[in-house]
């Protein structure tokens, strides 16, 4: 498995490095000391884990995953962050903490194999975004974009709605647009893109509009000139 | 902190002996005087023997001796001194009626034992003209005068010494709040330091052990001064300097090439007294906002200088260009300072300067 480490520290790489050495199946595939040149070896290196320590120049580990399309699986490495600790209690995440020990190492590892990737790397470029890492205010998650019900524009924003919580995600609902997996989302109007997996019931509005039921109860108007689009895709 | 803490409550507990001497010195004093100037006043007034005066004057003065004893019992006991006005009056009214009817009575009956008169006969000289009626009245009154006497100087006292307590106590509060507010503010380590350390430590072991060890007992060092570092307010200068040094080593250890230090000391500047742990702060803020956050790292310059006997402390940093005006880095920065100002009063300033572009200049100014 493709590893690539990140941290700002090299002797936090060192040894990294030494302790992931009794792991054959791990190959280690590069190293980056911040966000941007990580950035760079996660495009072009295609890891299939990240280590990833949080404290850096330039931005933090968070920072680097929010500008994620593709997300690799995720290993944080921190030495001491009570905030940090507390983002991943909600999201059970895996996160080993320094010095690492190597028995805690080996178990974030067996946790890594048994859980499979959900996006094939190959196809990453044009597949759609099936997570995201969003980060809002002092929580964390990522979130599997399947289970997101509806995205509202917010300004330059998206506020996506995602259970019972609804994150702001810092991107425009156009760029979102366009990486999304056309197959289950759909622009319903100028504001909203909705999952037509959760769709319960359609009626008919006035002039040509649509008007869908989520299955949350949340109301949606399809504008007119999306009502067609959406039927053809639909048939109703 | 603590001598000064023990010292007032020794000087408290002293100020109790003293009044609870000064309390029976006055008791004797005051009991014994009425008792000779009325005895010998009923000899030399009323013709009469002085055994038989005595015996009246005597029973009554240690009877009054007893009752007034007794009354500050009660009054210490149900601590009548903290009550408000009004209920400490209602509770002296019915204690001086009580006691002045009661010293009364004790008269009567001792002075009809004695003479088979109800008027004790010093009494009966002084108001020869006034009926039977009238001289028992008097001789009441002057049971309340008594009384009276008593219960006004006895509550003079206690109330100034209560009044005086409670200053010692606000006093001692003070100080104990002031000794808990420095230690509030006093740096800590950082444990994000502490574990990168460590790390950093476990690291050097297999392949460069010599630096290994160096690591450990620099890591040491710093853990014994910070740890040593509630007993003393104030170090000198040289010895807060070699735990900084040991400090930016450790430092060195985990930003290798990105930090830099340049330090300028004057020599008559290193016996000068600094709060302990003081310049660590600076150094740790300087590198956690600073060099840190830039990929390149840069230069940590540590300047001290004496003029005009005032020691000034520079610690220069190149930070991000683009960082916005620090907000996390207050809390440091503002203990720091509090902490100055606790110290030194206004005598003492710091000051962080991030107006020239790409750097921050933290400066202390503190008496040397």
């Amino acid at each position: 498995m493709k590893a690539l480490i990140v941290d700002d520290e090299p002797l936090a790489r060192r040894e990294l490095r030494r302790l992931l050495a009794a792991h054959p199946s791990i190959e280690i595939a590069g190293e980056a000391g911040d966000i941007d040149e990580a950035h760079e070896r996660i495009e072009s290196l295609a890891p299939e884990v990240v280590f990833l320590d949080i404290q850096m120049p330039g931005g933090t580990g968070f920072d680097l995953l929010s500008q994620l399309d593709w997300l690799p699986r995720i290993i944080f490495t921190t030495a001491y962050d009570r905030y940090a600790v507390k983002a991943f209690d909600v999201n059970a995440l895996d996160y080993l903490l320094k010095p690492i020990e190597p028995e805690r190492l080996a178990a974030a590892l067996d946790k890594l194999q048994a859980t499979p990737l959900t996006a094939r790397r190959a196809a990453h470029k044009d597949s759609p975004l099936e997570q995201l890492f969003v980060r809002d205010g002092p929580r964390c998650w990522f979130v599997p974009l399947r289970d997101v019900s509806v995205f509202s524009a917010e300004g330059n924003y998206v506020r996506m709605q995602w259970g019972q919580e609804r994150p702001l995600l810092g991107r425009s609902l156009a760029a979102l647009e366009s990486k999304l997996d056309t197959q289950r989302f759909f622009r319903a109007n100028r504001q909203q893109i909705i999952n037509l997996e959760f769709i319960r019931s359609v009626d008919l509005g006035v002039g040509g509009r649509l008007h869908v039921q989520l299955n949350d109860g949340r109301e949606i108007q399809i504008s007119r000139r999306q009502a067609r689009q959406f039927r053809e895709r639909t048939t109703v | 902190m603590l001598d000064s803490a023990t010292s007032l409550s020794v000087l408290r507990s002293r100020q109790g002996v003293a009044t609870g001497v000064g309390y029976w010195a006055l008791q004797f004093a005051g009991w014994g005087l009425y008792f000779w100037a009325q005895a010998s006043g009923e000899v030399i007034f009323a013709d009469v023997s002085w055994s038989k005066a005595a015996t009246l004057w005597g029973g009554l003065c240690v009877s009054g001796f007893a009752l007034t004893h007794l009354l500050r019992w009660i009054i210490k006991r149900g601590r009548w001194l903290s009550l408000p006005p009004r209920a400490l009056l209602i509770r002296m009214l019915i204690a001086v009626a009580l006691l002045a009817s009661t010293l009364d009575v004790i008269t009567i009956a001792l002075s009809l034992a004695e003479y088979n008169t109800p008027v004790a006969p010093i009494l009966g000289a002084f108001y020869r003209r006034l009926p039977p009626d009238g001289q028992r009245i008097n001789q009441f009154v002057s049971s309340l005068i008594v009384t009276l006497i008593w219960v006004g100087l006895y509550l003079g006292f206690a109330v100034q010494r209560h009044r005086y307590d409670a200053q010692v106590h606000q006093a001692e509060l003070a100080q104990l709040l002031h000794a808990a507010e420095l230690r509030l503010l006093k740096a800590q380590l950082n444990p994000h330091f502490l574990f990168n350390a460590l790390n950093g430590v476990r690291a050097l072991i297999a392949d460069e052990p010599a630096r290994a060890q160096d690591a450990v007992t620099q890591l040491a060092r710093t853990l014994r001064y910070t740890l040593g570092s509630n007993d003393d307010e104030l170090v000198s200068l040289v010895r807060e300097l070699e735990m900084v040094n040991d400090y930016l080593a450790l430092e060195g250890l985990r930003l290798a090439e990105r930090l830099t230090v340049v330090r300028d000391i004057a020599p008559e500047a290193t016996k000068a007294r600094v709060p302990v742990m003081l310049i660590q702060t600076l150094i740790e803020n300087a590198i956690k906002h600073g060099i840190a956050e830039l990929k390149e790292g840069g230069t940590l310059r540590i300047e001290a200088h004496v003029v005009n006997a005032e020691l000034t402390i520079q610690i220069i940093n190149p930070r991000p260009i683009n960082a916005p005006v620090p907000s996390a880095q207050g809390t440091g920065l503002k203990n720091s300072s509090e902490r100055i100002r606790l110290l030194f009063g206004s005598r003492a300033s710091l000051h962080l300067d991030l107006s020239r572009l790409g750097e921050a200049t933290a400066e202390v100014r503190i008496p040397a």
